[in-house]
C-alpha cells in the first residue's frame, strides 16, 4: 500500500510504502475491466485535509480504536476509512477519490556519494535548537565534520536575524560516507514531519545526498514500511540551469516539472505491479509554498497541473477488500498486542527498529 | 570593545536562563549595558513600550566562570549594547545539559552576540552550537538616556501578596478589562479590582506589611504622617503587570511595590543575585 505525496511548488515528495504484512489483513482483488488492460492498480488521489480528520489525535486513536478498516470502491469512486472503537462504536468516512497517473520519483539513491545513516533522536536533538520558523536550513560534510546551519538569503538583513550552527562529529553516525565535500540547503519545515514520525518510531534516518543542487533523501526503513522524503535542495546562483537537459518531454503521462533551478527530477508514472506506497500527512501539507516557490532561481515549472494538492493515495490492490491494521501511538505504527493474529508474527517488531546497524552497501536500490 | 564570558556551572547557567526569560517577557527589545562587575538589562520609558520602563542588575560573578570585559574607551569601560532578549532566550533554552557556555561579542558582518554552547554527546568530541545573536551597539553619547531611574517619592510602599496567588488572579481579571486597578495602604491592605459596564471583582489582601523605607537625608517621608487606611491608587495596563509575573518563575526573595497615587506603580522584586525593578505608569 503506497501513499506519496508532492508540495505545490514540487520540491519535496514523500512517499511511505506498507507490504502488506504490515496490515492484519490485506486483501485485493483485481477487476479485469477492458480499459484497464495491464494495470493491475488504481492510483488515486484524495485530499489530505479531506483524510486527516480520520487519524486526528493519535493518542486518542490508540485508547480507543481497535481497528480500522480501509476499502476502496472503484466503481463509485470512494473510499471508505472505517473505525471501530470500544464500546461498540463505529465511525465510517466515505471519501471520493479521483483518478489520476500515478506519481513517482525518480531518484537514484545508491548513486550518492554521501550517505549517513543516524538515529532518530540526533536529528531531533540537533533540530531542537532551531526555531519552528526556521525555514531552511544548510547541511555541510566534510569526511571530518557535520554541521547543521540556519540558511539565509544573501540579501538577509544579518542586523536583525539570528544564526544558528550546530557542530557535530563523523562518530555520532551510526553510518558516515562522505565521497564529496558539499553544502547542501533543504527546507527544514518539509521534513520534520518525517523527524516526528521516526522519533516516534525510533527507526533510524539514512540521508542520501550529492552536491548542491541535487535533490537530498532522507528515508526511514523497517521490516513492514519504508518512508523516503526526496527535498530539492538550492543551487549556486552561479551554477547554469541545466534543466532543460534533463528534464523529459512530456508524452503521456510523464510528468517533469523542474524541482530546481538545475536539476530536474522527473517524474515518472508506474504502471507495473509495484507495491504501492502509503503517503502520509506528515508535516506540511501540500499547498504550502515551500521554499523554492519564493525564489526566483528556483521558480518551479508550472507546466505540469496534473499532480496538485490533493495527497495521490496509490492503490495497487485495484480493490482492498478488508485491511485491518491496528494503531498505535502515531499514525503509521501499528502494533498493539491486543489481537492475535494467525499471520501477525511480524507485526510485534514494527515499534522497534529491528534492523541491525549494518553498512548500507552502495547498492542500496529500492524502488521509489 | 571586547567581551567575553564564560559560565560552566549548569546551576548558574540555569539561573541565568531563567533571567533571562523574565527580561524576554517583559521587553521585545532592550538594552544590555556591561561593566567590570555587573550586567544591566535595562528598558527605558519611551513612548513604544507603553510608558513602562525596567532596570535589571546582576553581579556578574554569581553567574559566570570567566567574565572579561573593555569598553568603549578606559574613562568608560562599559558597553552598551541593544538586543532582542527573546533570542537569547532561545538560545539558552536548550542549553539545559550544557558543559559549558561562551558569550563573544564578535564583528563579522555586523555585532553579534555569539553564545556557544557546549552539549555532550554520544562520542568522544562535544557537539558545539553557535548563536549569532544581532546585537546594536550603543554609542555613549546617548549612554544618559539609560540611567538608573530613582525610586518615586511613593504614598504607599507594600510588600507583594504570593506572586503565584497573584499571578492568577491577573490571570483571570485580564479576560474581563484591560484595566486593573491597584491600591494599598500602610495597614498591609492591598485590593485588585477591576471594573467594567458589566462586572466589576475585586480581590482583597491583607497583613502583607510593609516594607520600612529610611529616607537618605532622615527626614520624614511623605509616606509618613500619612492616614493608615487610605488607599494609595493607581490604575494600569493589566496586560503589563500580567506580563510581570508571568515572567517570574522563581519566587523571589523580597517583592514589594511602591504606589505613587494615579502616577506610577514601582515593582521591585530582589531574589539572591538579581534585582528587578518595573515601572508602569498610571492610565487616566
Amino acid at each position: 500500500l503506497a501513499l506519496r505525496s508532492v508540495n505545490s511548488s514540487r520540491s519535496a515528495y514523500a512517499c511511505v510504502f506498507f507490504s502488506s504484512v504490515f496490515f492484519q489483513q490485506y486483501c485485493w482483488a483485481a477487476v479485469a475491466e477492458p480499459c484497464h488492460k495491464e494495470k493491475s492498480s488504481l492510483p488515486c488521489k484524495l485530499r489530505v485535509k479531506a483524510v486527516l480528520p480520520v487519524f486526528r489525535c493519535a493518542n486518542v486513536l490508540g485508547r480507543n480504536v481497535e481497528k480500522c478498516s480501509i476499502s476502496a470502491s472503484p466503481r463509485d469512486h470512494h473510499i471508505t476509512f472505517q473505525l471501530l472503537c470500544r464500546h461498540g462504536v463505529v465511525k465510517t468516512y466515505n471519501l471520493t477519490f479521483q483518478e489520476c497517473d500515478p506519481l513517482q520519483a525518480v531518484f537514484a539513491k545508491h548513486m550518492c556519494p554521501n550517505i549517513l545513516k543516524v538515529h532518530s533522536r540526533l536529528l531531533a536533538d540537533v533540530m531542537i535548537h532551531f526555531p519552528t520558523s526556521q525555514e531552511e536550513i544548510t547541511l555541510s560534510v566534510t569526511p571530518l565534520k557535520v554541521s547543521f546551519k540556519s540558511y539565509t538569503e544573501e540579501d538577509t538583513d544579518f542586523s536583525r536575524t539570528m544564526v544558528t550552527e550546530i557542530h557535530l562529529s563523523p562518530e555520532e553516525f551510526d553510518y558516515f560516507q562522505v565521497g564529496v565535500d558539499s553544502e547542501v540547503t533543504f527546507c527544514l519545515k518539509e521534513l520534520r514531519g518525517l523527524l516526528a514520525f521516526s522519533e516516534a518510531t525510533g527507526v533510524p534516518v539514512s540521508i542520501h545526498f550529492d552536491r548542491c543542487g541535487k535533490p537530498i533523501a532522507f528515508s526511514v526503513e523497517d521490516m513492514l514500511l519504508e518512508g523516503s522524503f526526496i527535498l530539492a535542495t538550492l543551487c549556486e546562483a552561479q551554477k547554469e540551469e541545466r534543466s532543460q537537459e534533463l528534464c523529459c518531454p512530456r508524452q503521456g503521462g510523464r510528468v517533469c516539472p523542474t524541482v530546481l533551478g538545475s536539476h530536474c527530477t522527473s517524474w515518472c508514472p508506474t504502471g507495473s505491479a509495484e507495491p504501492a506506497l502509503w503517503c502520509s500527512t506528515l508535516g506540511t501539507l501540500p499547498g504550502q509554498a515551500a521554499f523554492p516557490g519564493k525564489r526566483h532561481r528556483l521558480k518551479a515549472a508550472k507546466a505540469s497541473q496534473i499532480i496538485n494538492t490533493p495527497i495521490l493515495y496509490h492503490v495497487a490492490p485495484y480493490l482492498c477488500k478488508y485491511c485491518l491494521f491496528q494503531f498505535h501511538s502515531l499514525f503509521f505504527g501499528a502494533v498493539s498486542h491486543k489481537e492475535k493474529d494467525a499471520r501477525g508474527h511480524s507485526l510485534q517488531s514494527l515499534a522497534t527498529a529491528s534492523d541491525t546497524e549494518e553498512e548500507l552497501g552502495p547498492v542500496q536500490s529500492s524502488p521509489l | 570593545m571586547r567581551f567575553r564570558a564564560k559560565i560552566v556551572d549548569l546551576a548558574c547557567l540555569n539561573n541565568f536562563s531563567r533571567v533571562i526569560n523574565t527580561i524576554a517577557k517583559l521587553a521585545k527589545t532592550c538594552t544590555l549595558r556591561l561593566t567590570v562587575c555587573k550586567l544591566y538589562f535595562i528598558l527605558s520609558d519611551k513612548v513604544a513600550n507603553g510608558g513602562a520602563s525596567m532596570w535589571c542588575e546582576l553581579c556578574q560573578g554569581n553567574f559566570f566562570d570567566e567574565f572579561q570585559m573593555e569598553g568603549v574607551a578606559a574613562e568608560h569601560n562599559e558597553i552598551y549594547l541593544e538586543l532582542v532578549p527573546e533570542n537569547l532566550s532561545r538560545a539558552l533554552k536548550t542549553a539545559h545539559s550544557a558543559k559549558a557556555l561562551k558569550i563573544k561579542l564578535t564583528n563579522k558582518h555586523c555585532p553579534c552576540l555569539r553564545v556557544a554552547v557546549e552539549l555532550p554527546s554520544l562520542s568522544s568530541s562535544s557537539r558545539i552550537v553557535t548563536h549569532d545573536i544581532p546585537v546594536g551597539i550603543i554609542p555613549r553619547r546617548i549612554w544618559n538616556d539609560f540611567r538608573e531611574p530613582t525610586v518615586p517619592d511613593f504614598d504607599v510602599s507594600i510588600y507583594l501578596p504570593v506572586l503565584k496567588t497573584m499571578k492568577s488572579v491577573v490571570e483571570r481579571m485580564k479576560n474581563l478589562s484591560n484595566f486593573i486597578v491597584i491600591e494599598a495602604n500602610l495597614s498591609g491592605e492591598m485590593n485588585l479590582k477591576i471594573e467594567t459596564d458589566l462586572v466589576s471583582v475585586t480581590t482583597h489582601f491583607k497583613d502583607l506589611g510593609n516594607p520600612p523605607w529610611a529616607s537618605e537625608d532622615g527626614c520624614q517621608s511623605s509616606a509618613q504622617g500619612r492616614d493608615l487606611e487610605s488607599m494609595a491608587v493607581a490604575r494600569i495596563d493589566i496586560k503589563k503587570l500580567q506580563q510581570l509575573l508571568a515572567g517570574q518563575q522563581v519566587n523571589p526573595t523580597k517583592a514589594l511595590c511602591n504606589i505613587v497615587s494615579k502616577r506610577i506603580v514601582h515593582f521591585v522584586l530582589l531574589h539572591e543575585d538579581v534585582s528587578l525593578q518595573y515601572f508602569i505608569p498610571a492610565l487616566a
